[in-house]
């Protein structure tokens, strides 16, 4: 669930004008052309690699494109994205199906050798590919396991095809707390082979209200001990641990969990939502406990990635985002023996 | 690359078929982080200067291909991209004089990653508008 507050039309609208006008005073980089999503040229075609991760044993350093939302194709492309992570030393990116491919869920061969190619000039390594299961999407009723199914798999032969190993499968969910739809063990057993058969985890977004100590964790965990699958996990969104939560409804309950909830449960982590919402003038996250959730995971040698995941003010103001997570990396360097 | 408001300038015009006006349309994008599945999209409406336009008055158009309001929902796989502007063309003989108008459009979605009780939580609060000037 993304934090409503902070997407308020509201907002949007009286910010409009003040965005819009200073987009006009936006100096291009000059380094780059500029494309809002397509091949800036077609590169000669080359086998789709992907460059190897460079840092191993403790948690890796990487960004979700989400954090881009507010300016993503208005002020930045998604090459500004990649050399925006290049230029932070991370090396994992994730991007949201629905938000960020073109054409999706049939891009062009074209693009797909654009990506590859962005890849490998950026040194990035597909982390994280975010898509969902829409339970909702029909009025009045929700998704048939099949038409689930048909959902995920789609989406698992496309990530695979981009060269994804985890994918956060945000799946639809029935009450306050998001438990998830009632037939989800149904559907995703239908899918553990076609998950296996491509490489590919499918984990559901662990997040707030949700918290770690609970019975849709447990139920989860259960299903990955019962199964025995390597192909379903979990996505802890750091939002379980904010320390200041929004005054919307719903949220009146939320009681954070603890950095050490997480220890059981970090063999079925395969990333975290790095999720943030005020990096201070002194490098200091002010609204979640970082330093203590670092140390977690790097003492227990955790090494999925952490991607970055700015969700606080200032979204719709161009470079506002992209310098709050320049500022994250700069406390996550020093927080994992980096800088 | 996109305007930064919902409602975009570029292709906001009349629409003519042979010498006759037939109404106008109004591009618009999703500022959601995502984009939609046809059946998620609820009924929109449209207003210029007060003048309210909705259901059947109301076509969209996503990646040049026109859908009725009404049969939105038999399209599952048809994905309306927050990177693709949608056009909304509305009857109306004659269409729309030269000049400004103020105009708003709701869009409206369901999200099925939120509580069931605030479903339609990413659009509907209000509509989004903007004073647009039309030249042609």
């Amino acid at each position: 669930m993304k934090n409503k507050s902070t997407f308020s039309r509201r907002g949007f609208i009286t910010s409009a004008a003040a965005g819009a006008a200073a987009i006009a005073t936006i100096p291009s980089s000059g380094l780059i052309a500029s494309s809002c999503a397509g091949p800036t040229a077609s590169p000669e075609a080359k086998p789709r690699l992907i460059p190897k991760p460079q840092f191993n044993g403790k948690p890796k350093r990487g960004v979700s494109l989400y954090s881009y939302t507010g300016v993503f194709g208005v002020t930045m492309t998604m090459e500004d994205c990649f050399i925006d992570i290049n230029d932070m030393e991370a090396e994992g990116i994730e991007i949201l199906a629905n938000g960020h491919i073109p054409n999706y869920p049939d891009p062009s061969e074209e693009w797909v050798d654009w990506w590859f190619s962005m890849l490998n000039k950026y040194n990035l390594v597909p982390a994280e590919y975010g898509h969902w299961v829409d339970s909702r999407r029909q009025a009045g009723r929700t998704l048939t396991s099949k038409e689930s199914f048909d959902m995920i798999v789609r989406d698992i032969k496309l990530a695979h095809k981009l060269g994804f190993k985890v994918g956060r499968t945000k799946l639809g969910v029935i009450d306050e707390t998001l438990t998830p739809v009632e037939n989800w063990k149904e559907f995703i057993k239908m899918a553990l082979p076609v998950a296996e058969e491509n490489d590919f985890v499918m984990c559901p977004e662990i997040h707030m209200p949700t918290v770690l100590k609970s019975k849709m964790v447990d139920d989860y965990v259960d299903f990955i001990v019962k199964t025995g699958t390597r192909n379903f996990g979990l996505n802890i969104d750091f939002g379980v641990f904010s320390t200041k939560v929004p005054n919307i409804p719903g949220m009146d309950q939320f009681k954070p969990s603890q950095p050490e909830d997480i220890i059981p449960l970090l063999p079925y982590v395969h990333a975290c939502h790095a999720k943030f919402g005020n990096m201070s003038d002194d490098l200091i996250e002010t609204t979640h406990p970082y330093p203590e959730i670092i140390k977690i995971l790097v003492d227990h040698k955790w090494e999925g990635y952490l991607l970055s995941e700015y969700e606080g003010p200032g979204m719709n103001e161009p470079e506002y985002a992209s310098d709050q997570v320049r500022r994250q990396h700069v406390m996550l360097k020093r927080l994992l023996g980096e800088a | 690359m996109l305007e930064f408001p919902n409602i975009q300038s570029r292709g906001f015009r009349n629409i003519k078929e042979g010498n006759n006006i037939i109404g106008f349309q109004v591009p618009v994008r999703l500022t959601y982080y995502r984009g939609v599945w046809l059946p998620q999209l609820r009924p929109a409406t449209v207003s210029v200067d007060g003048e309210k336009f909705e259901g059947d008055q109301i076509t969209w158009v996503i990646d040049g291909k026109s859908y009725a309001q009404s049969d939105l929902q038999n399209y599952p796989d048809v994905h309306w991209s927050s990177l693709t502007p949608a056009i909304l063309q509305i009857k109306k003989p004659g269409g729309l004089a030269l000049g400004i108008h103020d105009v708003e459009v709701s869009i409206v979605f369901s999200t099925s990653y939120l509580p069931p009780r605030i479903d339609l939580g990413f659009g509907g609060e209000e509509p989004y508008k903007r004073r647009m000037t039309l030249v042609r």
